[in-house]
Formats: C-alpha cells, sequence, structure tokens
C-alpha cells in the first residue's frame, strides 16, 4: 500500500474516486481474511449483537449448556473493560476469551483476528463472538461473520428497528429476548418484526427467553442447522 | 464513538496516499457519508477536531461531510427511489435491498492550498 502513491504532486483539488479512499478498508480487509479462515476450516462464525444488557452473555451460556455436547463451540467476548462476561462463559462449560476493547464502543476485525490466535480453533464447529453492548457502531464494522444476530429485548421498547437501522438492516436474525417479561410490558413483538422487515425483508425472527427457555430449541435448532451447512460445504482453501 | 477510529483512518490514508510535504498544504477534506453508514456529521466534525489537536496534525485542514441519500434499485421492477424512513421498499411497494447509493464512507476530495 505504501509502495505507491497515487497523487505525486497534489494541487487543488484532488478527486479521489478509487476503493483506497473507502475509510473501512483495513477493517474490511480483515474481515476477509477471517471469512477466508472460517471457510477453510469450516466454522461456523456468528457475530452476536444488541445493546448493553440485553442478554447476550446469558443466552451463550444456556446455548453452552444446551448445545456443547453436540456441538464443539468456543466463544470471544467484547467488553470495555472487566473479563466477567468471559468468566460467566466459561462456568457454563465452554472456553471464552474475553477482548477488552480498552473505550473502545466496538469489535474490529483486526480485534478479533488477534483473539482467534490466542485460542485452539483445531475441531471447533461454532464461534460466536459477543459484540459491545451497542446497538450503533458494531453495526459497521464487518467481522467476516457467516451471520448476524441481534437481541432486542422485550425491555427495550419495539420501535428499535427503526432507530438502529443499520443494526437491523446488516443482521440475519432478531431475537426478541426476555419474551418471560411481555406479559408485563407494552412491547408488540409483531410490531417489532413488521419494522424490522421492512428494514431488512430478509430478517429472520424468533421470540426467546433465557430464563423460561421459551424459544431456546427454536434457537438451538437454527444453530445446528447452520452448522450442517456449514460443514457440508465446500472448505474453501485459503 | 466509532468516530474517532475513523478519523484516524482519514489521517491513516491520507498519509498512505500523499507524500508527506504535499499534506502540509492540505486545506479541506471532504467525506461523502450515505445515510446508511452511520456517521452522524456534528460527531465526525467533534472527533476530527479532537484528534488534530491531539496529534497536532492537519490543525489547517478543514472537515466536510457530505451526506447522501439511500438510493435502491428493485430488481423486479427496475425502479429507482430514494429510501424515506428506513422503507426498503421501491415505490412498486416491492421490499428490496439493492442498494446503489447510503453505504458509502469514503474521501470524496481533497483540497491543497496552491
Ligand atoms: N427476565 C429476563 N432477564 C434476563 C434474560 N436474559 C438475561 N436477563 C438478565 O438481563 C441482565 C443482562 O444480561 P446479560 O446476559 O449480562 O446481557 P448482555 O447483553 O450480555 O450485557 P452486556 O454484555 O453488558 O451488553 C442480567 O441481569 C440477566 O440476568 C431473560 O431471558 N429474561
Ligand atoms: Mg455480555
Ligand atoms: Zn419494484
Amino acid at each position: 500500500m505504501a509502495a505507491e502513491k497515487s497523487n505525486k504532486a497534489a494541487r487543488g483539488t484532488v478527486q479521489c474516486d478509487n476503493s483506497s479512499f473507502n475509510l473501512l478498508k483495513a477493517n474490511d480487509f480483515v474481515a476477509d481474511t477471517i471469512r477466508k479462515f472460517v471457510a477453510e476450516k469450516q466454522i461456523l462464525l456468528v457475530n452476536i449483537t444488541s445493546s448493553a444488557g440485553s442478554g447476550k452473555t446469558t443466552l451463550m451460556q444456556e446455548t453452552a449448556r444446551r448445545l456443547s455436547s453436540k456441538i464443539k463451540m468456543k466463544v470471544l467476548v467484547g467488553d470495555l473493560e472487566t473479563e466477567r462476561d468471559a468468566d460467566r462463559i466459561k462456568q457454563a462449560g465452554v472456553e471464552a476469551l474475553q477482548i477488552v476493547t480498552g473505550g473502545i464502543c466496538h469489535l474490529e476485525a483486526q480485534m478479533v483476528w488477534q483473539a482467534m490466535e490466542q485460542i485452539d480453533l483445531e475441531g471447533v464447529e461454532l464461534l460466536f463472538v459477543e459484540n459491545v453492548g451497542n446497538l450503533v457502531c458494531p453495526s459497521s464494522f464487518d467481522l467476516g461473520e457467516d451471520f448476524r444476530v441481534t437481541l432486542l429485548a422485550s425491555t427495550e421498547g419495539d420501535d428499535k428497528p427503526k432507530k438502529y437501522p443499520k443494526m437491523f438492516y446488516t443482521s440475519d436474525l432478531m431475537l426478541v429476548s426476555k419474551a418471560d417479561l411481555l406479559p408485563y410490558i407494552p412491547f408488540s413483538v409483531e410490531a417489532a418484526i413488521q419494522d424490522a422487515r421492512d428494514v431488512n425483508p430478509d430478517i429472520e425472527a424468533l421470540q426467546i427467553s433465557s430464563t423460561s427457555g421459551e424459544g431456546i430449541d427454536e434457537w438451538c435448532s437454527w444453530l445446528e442447522e447452520k452448522v450442517k451447512l456449514k460443514k457440508e460445504s465446500e472448505s474453501m482453501p485459503v | 464513538m466509532h468516530e474517532i477510529s475513523l478519523v484516524r483512518n482519514i489521517f491513516r490514508t491520507l498519509e498512505a496516499e500523499f507524500e508527506k510535504d504535499e499534506l502540509e498544504k492540505l486545506s479541506q477534506i471532504d467525506l461523502k457519508v450515505g445515510l446508511l453508514s452511520n456517521v452522524e456529521p456534528i460527531l465526525m466534525q467533534n472527533a476530527f477536531e479532537a484528534v488534530t489537536q491531539d496529534e497536532q496534525r492537519f490543525q489547517k485542514a478543514e472537515l466536510q461531510v457530505n451526506v447522501v441519500p439511500i438510493i435502491i434499485k428493485c430488481e423486479l421492477c427496475g425502479d429507482e427511489s430514494e429510501v424515506k424512513n428506513y422503507s426498503f421498499k421501491c415505490s412498486n411497494g416491492h421490499p428490496t435491498k439493492n442498494i446503489i447509493q447510503g453505504e458509502e464512507l469514503t474521501i470524496e476530495r481533497v483540497h491543497f492550498h496552491e
């Protein structure tokens, strides 16, 4: 990149119309490296996003309890500070590595790639990345994932898909979480799904509760299906 | 606050693309920012001020953030229309994600003092 500077004697106004002026190109480059790596190793990579506190870590724990005997999984978890979420996930019986972002409100592909180099991925079929709790910034950073799954807790209000459109636009699956609280809160699951589909016609939706277990079977089946498809896919050489 | 990371990326990109002494004459950077790129112009301006101060670079340069609307082209009927209210449907009501403008996050132009 540094070898050839496209603009030798810049003067006046310079029109920049090639892709090297894309501000996310460094992230996208590493994301592509990750995508190729998980394609070759046939690891399903799932990026879990939501606002702070929507139940991502609790869902990781529940998923570990239900599926870790059937599917070999590991979790990378991003937080601004502390190792608490990784500790919680380890207690549920799967290996987890904390990525402390030190104040950065999202994970970038480079951070994930570095973390992937620190864990043993041999034989791993499913790798989760729990992103930093935030519906804005993480939406712009491709991590090379196969699927992006966004939790929307019933306590957050059903208007979020239109308020944070980019996150829902880029997600493959929306999980309406903390569904056990729905009887006590004015939250319309239909309205949330309708708004999410208005932003993203292709988005799938499920209603779940890690506390009551509602929808967790469907969530696990969704994962098992995707893991199976990934293993049947051609292993793409890097 | 991903604006700070983006401003650092602006600097990194300019340094990769232009010679050092050219950049001394930098007067203005024009960004092209799609409505779907999640960049808030005011936050971007603030981040630019903060980073130029902090790093003592490009302090003479101005940042101009041009936001462009989201345009989709329907695969079914070929209709091209602007997305309003983040409703991804063409004028004939067909849902589509075929975006032809609105995801940009790029340096569009740079201006130098003569
Ligand atoms: N009622 C109810 N509470 C839940 C459920 N899932 C999680 N919680 C609670 O919600 C709180 C936040 O859950 P976490 O799993 O830590 O949320 P998180 O998204 O990982 O949070 P951050 O990583 O900080 O963004 C905890 O007090 C959980 O016990 C649920 O299904 N129902
Ligand atoms: Mg968490
Ligand atoms: Zn149409």
